[in-house]
């Protein structure tokens, strides 16, 4: 496998909107790979839909060997590569440093309730995080019911945006709304998402007059939010991963005083992986890159706070996460997303 | 003709794989002819709101645009220095590209922004939320204004041309058979320019409709605009309804080439008369 791999060029697709998350991968995993393996990585901009979208035109063009070697995906986007077929694989287990994973972790072993069957290797690990300023509010509130309390002594100051992070407030929202995660596990139930949906948004219909612009218009994206925090025309900004507070504020996005918090009634934590397309044209050099992304020192320069800050997945590193709540079956992103563009949105 | 069919072409290959993706016969999830996409899109309140939003934004920043391209082609159409300084300047904004341009009005229009800092400062307002806004608004006001702002400059350019080309000769005859200089300009010069400026009118407001890095940044998101739409259907998480997006995109051209066609019907019309 290694000797496949050495002179092989890795193209590797991945959100490229985070300074520094391209630090890490171009400054510190590109040499490494390149001494150690003598694989060239090449990091091209390109996430979920857009994959899917061009993994497909490559499908229907009949192309045998397609322009990307590994993926950055979570389960949404497992979810349509897979049922399109477009995967390879099964090969994560073989890898050398898939046995040093926390498989037992159900946040780790599981993609949105999903079995990855060795379609796809973890790289790291997230919990969704509510981000504050401690300077303007020293005393966020805790629980969701608390902070519709808040949104409404404080019209115009909370939002959330239209796409991924704003969708896993509202998701986390749903599980509180709808009694708990354990409610939702166990595959899709229509009926189950109706009565929870129903309820998380009379709690959105009752906070929604006191939001941002009174709910008439959300942030585009969750940079867009950020913005808004940054200039001080809401109070909260939201991310995906927890530690995105320490970066923003070290590079200057955010005020020093901004903090995360997590909601006491729990909030989303889940794993991103990494996959080869079907039509890779170097697949042993993704897995060798897949195995080095692995590696105890690449996990560990990741976790740094200062460097990415996101969470490691091998075993002993994982951090007890207080009020980390799993994903569910990507069904329940759906129909949330779908509703909560006809009905609250409009 | 060789040359029109290679510039045409990939947009024909486009088209015919929007076509058949809306049909469901290529692309993702494609399990043969269905109209189910075409149908949804059609049944959809967003699809007509959001087409509306972005004809009505398009059609007023293109007649603001088109107004202040004619006006400054009139007033600067001489040659003395100061003419050529101000017509230079007006083709300022000509090379930005439109993400700047956007980003620019975002840190001028923002509720925290430029203009609202200054009021700030003069204590005309008290809090960022006292700003009007005229980012992320309902009625677009600053994306109409951005993109009014950025065309400006293409339009006053082809004005000038115009004026320089057609103008001259028949403002002379005007005046020689008697007319003031008030009904040479209302009876001569500006039916001259509007009707030299009208092809450019429309490409400007084709362009402006179907401009996604200003109403990303800029437009609100109810209504959502045509280009918005299209993007956010695009990307749905569910796949197997990514090619509602081909109907939206067959929905924005067939709008351009209406535009197109009324265009050159009202054309056939003047060189009628």
């Amino acid at each position: 496998m290694l000797a496949r791999a050495r002179g092989t060029t890795v193209t590797w697709a991945l959100w490229r909107g985070d300074p520094s998350i391209n630090r890490y991968v171009d400054d510190w995993v590109a040499p490494r790979l390149r001494q150690g393996f003598g694989i060239t990585l090449n990091a091209i901009p390109g996430q979920g839909a857009e994959l899917v979208n061009a993994l497909v035109v490559e499908r229907d063009a009949h192309r045998a060997t397609g322009t990307v070697d590994l993926v950055w995906i979570n389960g949404e986007t497992f979810f349509n590569l897979r049922r399109e077929g477009l995967l390879y694989g099964p090969w994560s287990g073989r890898l050398p440093n898939a046995a040093n994973v926390d498989s037992a972790s159900p946040i780790i072993s599981r993609d949105f309730e999903q079995i990855p069957e060795g379609y796809e290797s973890p790289w790291g690990t997230v919990q969704f995080a509510l981000i504050y300023d401690s300077a303007r509010t020293p005393h966020p509130p805790e629980t969701y019911e608390a902070l519709r309390a808040w949104i409404h002594t404080h019209p115009g100051r909370f939002t959330y945006d239209q796409q991924f992070t704003g969708l896993t407030f509202l998701k986390g929202l749903m599980y509180a709304q709808g009694g708990g995660v354990e409610r939702f596990q166990g595959g899709f139930d229509s009926l189950r998402y109706a009565e929870a949906r129903d309820r998380t948004f009379a709690w959105l219909a009752n906070a929604t007059p006191s939001l941002w612009r009174g709910g008439a218009t959300y942030p585009q994206d969750v940079a867009q939010l950020d913005r808004l925090f940054a200039n001080g025309e809401v109070d909260f900004a939201m991310s995906n991963n927890q530690n995105d507070v320490v970066t923003k504020t070290k590079r200057g996005v955010f005020p020093a005083s901004a903090r995360a918090y997590v909601l006491r009634d729990g909030t989303i934590a889940n794993t991103h992986f990494v996959a080869i397309p079907f039509n890779a044209s170097s697949p042993a050099g993704a897995m060798v890159v897949a195995n080095f992304l692995l590696s105890p020192e690449a996990q560990a320069e990741k976790a740094k706070p200062d460097i990415w800050g996101d969470g490691s997945v091998l075993k002993g590193d994982t951090v007890a996460r207080r009020y980390a709540v799993p994903e569910v079956a990507p069904e329940y992103s759906i129909r949330l997303q779908d509703d909560w563009r006809a009905r609250i949105r409009r | 003709m060789r040359l029109a069919a290679l510039v045409a072409a990939p947009v024909l290959i486009g088209v015919l794989y929007a076509v058949l993706g809306a049909l469901g016969l290529v692309g993702l999830d494609a399990h043969g002819y269905t109209t189910e996409h075409v149908t949804r899109i059609l049944g959809a309140g967003s699809t007509w709101r959001g087409i509306g939003w972005s004809l009505a934004t398009a059609t007023v920043a293109t007649a603001a645009a088109t107004i202040t391209g004619g006006a400054v082609a009139i007033a600067f159409r001489g040659t003395r220095l100061g003419d050529r300084v101000a017509r230079a300047l007006v083709a300022v904004p000509l090379p930005m590209p439109h993400i700047v341009a956007a980003t620019l009005s975002l840190v001028v229009l923002a509720q925290s922004g430029l203009i609202a800092r200054l009021l700030y400062a003069l204590g005309a307002i008290h809090s960022a939320a006292q700003m009007p806004p005229l980012i992320l608004d309902g009625l677009g006001i600053g994306y109409m204004a951005t993109m009014a702002w950025k065309e400006v400059p293409f339009l006053s350019v082809v004005a000038i041309s115009v004026l320089a080309t057609r103008g001259p000769r028949l403002e002379e005859v005007a005046r020689t058979l008697g007319a003031t200089p008030r009904a040479t300009l209302w009876r001569v010069t500006v039916p001259v320019l509007w009707r030299g400026l009208a092809p450019a009118a429309i490409a400007v407001a084709i362009v402006i409709a179907g401009s996604f890095e200003g109403a990303y940044l800029l437009a609100p998101s109810n209504p959502l605009a045509l280009p918005l739409l299209t993007y956010e259907r695009y990307r749905t998480i569910d796949a197997a309804r990514r090619a509602d997006a081909y109907v939206l995109v067959l929905m924005g051209l067939m709008l351009a080439v209406i535009a197109v066609v009324a265009l050159e019907w009202v054309r056939a019309r003047w060189d009628a008369e």
